[in-house]
């Protein structure tokens, strides 16, 4: 890479965001807790900021001024997990009436559990690029190879499987990806999507992916930058956002041989 | 040199028809992961059972272990009062002035506060030493004069220090006074099943052993279903052991002990939905612990395509898990410190297989042996680390 090539584009760390579960809260109040269909920039924020081991009242001001974008290599589907709580000691919880003296009154008939209801995205993988000055990034991707906080999808019970870092050269694991927009990256980092969304696609030679960057001029809002993780003081601010498409040529469609399982024609295990 | 170590755990272990944790339908939880649906287990329904297995099964005393409650406030009187001989009235003013400086939001209920909090035994016992001394002076005291004497006790401070270990690794969250959260030292995921599974309905009928005499046979005086699955999990926990020796003070040995009673608790303990209906209390088939100074990792990719086997899914699981933990090394270059694996070779499998898994997990250990060479590791590599 010349050293013009180098003065012109900037510097981007690409994050692949998979596991079974993750949750992306937006507005998470009372006993609803959501997810967005998409990882929000304060999940990112946050997951970048847990590497590096900053406490939630600790300063992110430099994590604000990162700019990020996100393709949705494999949607996933929602799932709604029933989710209970119940006093340890057996006692039935309180209900909202309250007697002649002004105290609660327990649940009658007892009511012993009560219920929230957690969103999660099931099997959906994501391709995150992050922008800003390279000494900052290069910090952020060795905290990431060792974290002090053990990292999760945006919320604690969802590890991310492994590889959290892409990198554009299987030499170096620890590359940046040279770019010159947001866009641009997400539209060089392979396909990410698993084996059997592939697998329903064979045939595609190319595949559309939705992704959403962050733009001062685009048309859309998402509420979903962090002010600081304080809890006294947790409060979120909006950015502007662009939402595009990006082509890629899928050439990892899979021409390998699949053990031989015929119901898989009639959709078998879905 | 780095200033983490990371113990992750992998467990493989299969369960008959049950039920373990359902959803507000009544079906076992399920999630869709690579494109196959799983049967699951929540991260919190496993974390209780291992909770309750700290009490139960290793019979740790209750003054190591903590106490999730709305009644901090009562539970403190009551200590007073078995300590001192005070009344329960002057032991309730008391415990009340002690706790005020906590700022913590009072529930409904009189002297109970508005939501759970989880604290040691022994932070209890820590609070009432502060007060042994001079509670007869203290008592005597009007409202106004012993709030005054007692503000300036290190009430908060004692319950910042000397966490029992189930505070120390699954945290502590306190909305109003954030000087008294603890940041979870041990992360679990979700368990999954390593294949596609079925949820199946039993069928049930109840038959009254004393029908009315009156009328003829009827069959059945009560029908119904109940939901299961039968699966073989792959479940996956990491404890940050630099996390957990400052929530403990700092104290090397009392977070490898901690660590030992997670290790054994998480692998031995099981969660106890419909458990008289199936019996389904089982051993787990397989038992790693990887000692990471870089990250942790979970292998549940190994299971992103579902196993499907002829010759057993846990044998299946075990090689698959196996060959995800040696890619996890060499291609990524993840590379565990140490690894101890209580597991058994699968039956007639080839040396081949047996070769990939003794390069993956090692030699096969027992449950006490793991634990040991674990905890042997770990205390070397705490020392070498300075705390933060």
């Amino acid at each position: 890479m010349t050293a013009e090539h180098t003065a012109i584009s900037g510097w981007y760390l690409v994050l692949r965001l998979a596991g079974p579960l993750q949750s992306w809260g937006g507005h998470s109040q009372f006993n609803r807790r959501d997810t967005q269909a998409e990882p929000t920039k304060s999940g990112i924020i946050g997951l970048l900021a847990a590497a590096q081991g900053r406490r939630r009242h600790d300063p992110i001001e430099d994590l604000l001024g990162l700019s990020f974008g996100v393709r949705t290599d494999q949607p996933g589907s929602m799932l709604r997990d029933y989710h209970t709580v119940s006093d340890l000691r057996g006692r039935p919880l309180l209900s909202a009436t309250v007697n002649a003296k002004r105290t609660q009154k327990t649940t009658s008939p007892p009511k012993l559990t009560h219920v929230t209801r957690r969103f999660y995205l099931q099997d959906a993988v994501f391709v995150a690029a992050v922008n800003g000055p390279r000494e900052l990034l290069e910090s952020l991707r060795d905290a990431l190879y060792g974290p002090a906080f053990p990292l999760f999808l945006g919320r604690r019970a969802c590890p991310p499987t492994q590889p959290l870092l892409l990198s554009p050269s299987d030499d170096n694991p620890q590359t940046l990806w040279p770019g010159t927009s947001l866009l641009d990256v997400l539209r060089q980092v392979p396909w990410q999507a698993g084996e059997a969304h592939r697998r329903d696609r064979d045939g595609h030679r190319r595949t559309t992916l939705p992704v959403t960057i962050d733009d001062p001029s685009g048309d859309d809002i998402r509420a979903d930058v962090p002010v600081t993780f304080d809890p006294h003081h947790r409060d979120f601010t909006s950015r502007r956002i662009r939402q595009e498409w990006v082509v890629l040529d899928d050439d990892t469609s899979s021409t390998r041989e699949d053990d031989h399982d015929p119901f898989a024609l009639l959709g078998g295990d879905r | 040199m780095t200033s983490k170590i990371y113990v992750d755990l992998h467990v493989i272990q299969s369960v008959p028809p049950s039920c373990l944790n359902r959803d507000d339908a009544g079906s076992p939880k399920q999630a869709v992961y690579g494109g196959a649906r799983r049967a699951r287990v929540s991260s919190q329904a496993w974390k209780r059972a291992t909770r309750l297995a700290f009490r139960d099964e290793l019979a740790i005393p209750q003054n190591k272990l903590g106490v999730r409650t709305t009644r901090i406030s009562s539970l403190l009187a009551d200590r007073l009062r078995e300590r001192t001989k005070i009344d329960a009235e002057a032991a309730g003013r008391l415990s009340t002035a002690l706790l005020h400086d906590l700022k913590i939001s009072e529930g409904k209920n009189a002297g109970e506060t508005a939501y759970l909090l989880f604290f040691g035994w022994a932070q209890l016992d820590a609070i009432v030493d502060l007060v042994a001394g001079q509670v007869d002076e203290l008592v005597a005291l009007a409202a106004d004069a012993l709030a005054k004497t007692v503000a300036d006790l290190p009430v908060r401070e004692t319950l910042a220090v000397g966490h029992p270990i189930d505070v120390a690794l699954f945290g502590r969250m306190v909305a109003d006074l954030s000087t008294l959260n603890v940041e979870a030292a041990a992360q679990v995921a979700h368990a999954i099943s390593t294949h596609p599974a079925e949820i199946e309905f039993d069928y049930f009928t109840a038959v009254d052993d004393q029908p009315r005499p009156d009328r003829e046979d009827v069959g059945a005086s009560m029908i119904g279903t109940v939901e299961f699955t039968s699966a073989t999990l792959y479940r996956y926990a990491t404890v940050g052991m630099h996390q957990l020796r400052a929530n403990l003070g700092g104290d090397d040995d009392a977070a490898v002990q901690a660590l030992g009673a997670f290790i054994r608790a998480f692998a031995k303990s099981m969660p106890t939905g419909h458990q008289n209906t199936f019996a389904h209390r089982t051993i787990p088939s397989l038992v790693s612990a990887a000692v990471r100074q870089d990250q942790p990792v979970n292998l549940v990719s190994a299971f992103e395509r579902p196993v499907r086997s002829q010759s057993g899914l846990v044998a299946e699981s075990t090689v698959q898990l196996a060959r995800e933990l040696t890619k996890a090394s060499k291609r990524w270059g993840a590379t565990p410190a140490l690894v101890a694996t209580e597991y058994d070779r699968p039956d007639g499998s080839s040396p081949d297989t047996a070769e990939q898994l003794r390069e993956a997990f090692g030699s096969p250990l027992g449950l006490d042996a793991v634990i040991r060479t674990v905890e042997t590791d770990v205390r070397t590599r705490l020392r070498e680390i300075a705390p933060r």
